[in-house]
């Protein structure tokens, strides 16, 4: 078995207070406990208990979680990324909430992966029994699922293989310096399931992130996210636009503490067996941003 | 009401509460900037004179002490209390040129104080462009 999808972002925030009205009034997110300093968020369609931790005080990523689908494939990941060069520690039941036993492997680019079997489970919004399509009383954008992240890596082709042979992933789509064997790898859109990314590593500094992204149903969804971002003065970075890697549609923003969110809908649909596709830096503006072919020097610079 | 001077010259007045950036956008000018919440610190300026306070928490990694003291401004939490002086550092401060433009209209309708009649010459509406 394998790892299934990414199952949680652990972020910092400076400020706690406009960090839960951004991630609960403005994209909808049900909070699912608090403590001191840190509040845990769960999007409507998810089942296990959440999906978004967030800690007062900084910005960034404190952590990813990665849920695999088995408790044994953790002692065979564990040894991989030893092979590999990782640090890896082992972690206990409760050392993150309602989280089960896991493994804690920091990166080659230095960011912390978490992988776990288990996480209590709380059921989506609609249930199993005879479910509506969607809550009722969703709360501004509504998003129904977290997606994926972009973290920054100074070896991004290292970050790369670290995921295809320690963890199993494969590459959708990659830019490269060149479409030679000798090509170095810019960056690198890495998954794990169906989908065209579970993480995606682009060339700059270790352990910084670049954005993570809730999953929207569908264009008009990412249009009417723009509208409520309008109204709750939440600044945009780039969008509503489409990608050419991955072919989603996207906008992205920031929370209110500088950290880079992204609502994705689309995106085609992938399998382990597709021929990895391959941009050259030269058209990396147009797979970025495929309708403009343009990339800012904020998309490209603002990292936290 | 706090006033913003960007050095070499260009005066805006800004709202209580309001941040440089903030007040600089709503006149109109621009220069290049990041997340425009205290996240990145792609917006940092030189504080020349004046107080700034910083009511929403910033990140010491984005700005720390060190760099508060020598009179480093993170522009879009920045807001000043009182008369303050900013230089952007490698940047050139731009006008959106629909507010020149609106600026320019502006003079043609309202005749300065002391001059009859409401014919403004061309002369005095470009003037107003760089005020």
């Amino acid at each position: 078995m394998s790892v299934m999808r990414l199952g949680y972002v652990h972020a910092r925030v400076t400020d706690l207070a406009e960090a839960k009205r951004h991630y609960g009034n403005t994209m909808g997110l049900y909070p699912m406990h608090e403590e001191a300093g840190r509040v845990y968020y769960k999007a409507w369609d998810e089942y296990d208990h959440h999906s978004l931790v967030l800690e007062e005080g900084g910005v960034g990523l404190v952590k990813l979680g990665y849920k695999v689908s088995d408790p044994a494939d953790l002692d065979r990941y564990e040894k991989r990324a030893e092979q590999f060069g990782c640090i890896v520690e082992r972690m206990s039941a409760g050392d993150n909430l309602e989280v089960g036993d896991g493994i804690r492997i920091v990166l080659p680019s230095d960011h912390v992966v978490e992988l776990y079997s288990d996480m209590t489970l709380v059921g989506t919004e609609v249930g199993t029994h005879n479910p509506d399509v969607f809550p009722r009383h969703l709360v501004g954008v509504g998003a129904p699922r977290i997606d994926h992240a972009l973290i920054t890596a100074e070896d991004p082709g290292l970050v790369d293989r670290f995921f295809r042979e320690v963890l199993d992933f494969y590459a959708a789509e990659r830019v490269a310096t060149s479409l030679d064997d000798d090509a170095q790898i810019i960056g690198s859109w890495l998954s794990t399931s169906n989908t065209p990314h579970d993480i995606a590593v682009i060339g700059g500094p270790n352990s910084k992130l670049h954005h993570f992204a809730f999953e929207l149903t569908d264009w008009s969804e990412i249009k009417r996210a723009g509208g409520l971002f309008a109204m709750d003065d939440v600044p945009v970075d780039v969008g509503p636009t489409q990608h050419g890697i991955t072919r989603g549609e996207t906008i992205y923003y920031f929370d209110p503490s500088g950290n880079r969110n992204e609502v994705f809908s689309g995106g085609y649909t992938t399998f382990p067996d597709r021929p990895t596709v391959t941009w050259t830096v030269d058209q990396l503006a147009k797979g970025i941003f495929y309708i403009s072919r343009e990339l800012n020097e904020r998309f490209t610079s603002v990292l936290t | 009401m706090p006033t913003l001077t960007v050095q070499p010259g260009i005066v805006v007045d800004l709202h209580d509460d309001e941040t440089v950036l903030e007040g600089l956008y709503r006149h109109g000018y621009a220069y290049r900037t990041g997340c425009r919440r205290g996240g990145c610190g792609i917006c940092k300026v030189d504080l020349v004179e004046g107080t700034v306070r910083y009511p929403a928490a910033v990140s010491p990694d984005v700005l720390d002490d060190d760099e508060l003291a020598s009179g480093t401004c993170l522009s879009c939490r920045a807001v000043p209390e009182d008369a303050v002086t900013i230089a952007l550092r490698q940047e050139e401060l731009r006008r959106n040129p629909w507010f020149a433009f609106a600026d320019a209209a502006k003079a043609r309708i309202a005749p300065p104080p002391g001059r009859p009649g409401g014919h403004p010459t061309h002369e005095r509406a470009r003037g107003a462009d760089h005020r």
